[in-house]
């Protein structure tokens, strides 16, 4: 599957650029760091418009972003209200609901790029929480937007090292994960301590 | 309702697995950009000759008629679809290429 998907960049280019990132948004699991990479690499070949491609790529995303939004704003929704008591009652929905709204914004803005196995979740999740669809739409933009043109300019100066460029990438953007765990569940333990 | 005993020990539970996390995937990040440097990309089906021809710094005509293909800069199409259209396995290409790429740069092999 992996290879079928980077084949098709490198064969049909922007077309399928849009087409694959807008699948990988709504939620399939696809290697889109990878794939950026390498059509950096690609626009480093002259095969592609660098600029072009951070273009496709990230309309292809937002477009993807904003089925898995709609999918939460008008069924999660009707979910939530079935799993109420599994959630902890409708005062701890309405509580998560609110933080949800307060950390939208950066929390959408980071899961476009450096968590973005979260992405999908993080939509579904806005769109259920009635997070407000512009500023969605601006905050998804501008993370995606920040995203396409950070892994394709990587892909562009590392040209011919596509492959160990996007592992070192992935384990990268995994260790920054540890480290923001570690250091909410660290905050946690101390405010227990301090209690 | 889980009991606060029970809370603090999955919070020390999590934070062993975070910092453990950290060390794991920033060694293994520290690891992979090391080998980069010395280590040629390896040649993967997927890839079209031209790509291949930019990743180890060789001529895709090279390249093209080690596989029997006439050279066309513009034929991105990738080695699997080669081999498919030559009826052979695409690891018999993928070896052809590696070894046409050895014998242009012996320093260049591919894993």
């Amino acid at each position: 599957m992996n290879d079928q998907v980077l084949a098709a960049v490198a064969r049909y280019g922007s077309p399928a650029l849009f087409a694959i990132v807008a699948i990988a948004a709504v939620g399939v699991p696809l290697p889109i760091t990878l794939l950026l990479i390498v059509t950096g690499s690609l626009a480093a070949q002259g095969a592609m418009n660098v600029w072009t491609a951070i273009a496709v790529a990230t309309a292809g995303s937002v477009a993807g972003d904003q089925i898995g939004y709609a999918v939460g704003r008008w069924g999660g929704r009707a979910l939530i209200a079935r799993f109420n008591g599994l959630l902890g009652g409708p005062e701890r929905v309405r509580e998560l609901d609110q933080r949800a709204r307060s950390w939208g914004g950066t929390g959408i803005f980071f899961s476009r790029w450096l968590v973005a196995p979260l992405g999908p979740w993080i939509n579904f999740a806005s769109g259920a929480a009635e997070y407000p669809w512009l500023r969605f739409t601006l905050w998804d933009f501008v993370g995606e937007a920040f995203g396409a043109a950070l892994f394709i300019f990587l892909g562009l100066i590392f040209s011919d090292r596509v492959q160990e460029t996007g592992a070192a990438l992935g384990d990268t953007s995994w260790a920054i994960v540890g480290v923001l765990a570690a250091a909410f569940l660290g905050w946690k333990l101390f405010s227990r301590k301090t209690k | 309702m889980i009991q606060p005993r029970y809370r603090t020990l999955i919070l020390v539970f999590g934070l062993c697995l975070a910092i453990a996390a950290t060390f794991f995937f920033g060694y293994r990040a520290g690891r992979t950009a090391r080998h980069a440097r010395w280590q040629n990309e390896p040649v993967r089906a997927w890839m079209s000759v031209p790509f291949i021809a930019h990743t180890h710094h060789t001529s895709e005509d090279v390249l093209f008629q080690a596989i029997g293909v006439p050279p066309d800069p513009h034929d991105h199409r990738p080695v699997r679809d080669i081999a498919r259209a030559k009826k052979l396995p695409p690891a018999d290409l993928v070896r052809e290429l590696q070894d046409a790429i050895g014998k242009v740069s012996p320093a260049g092999k591919t894993p």
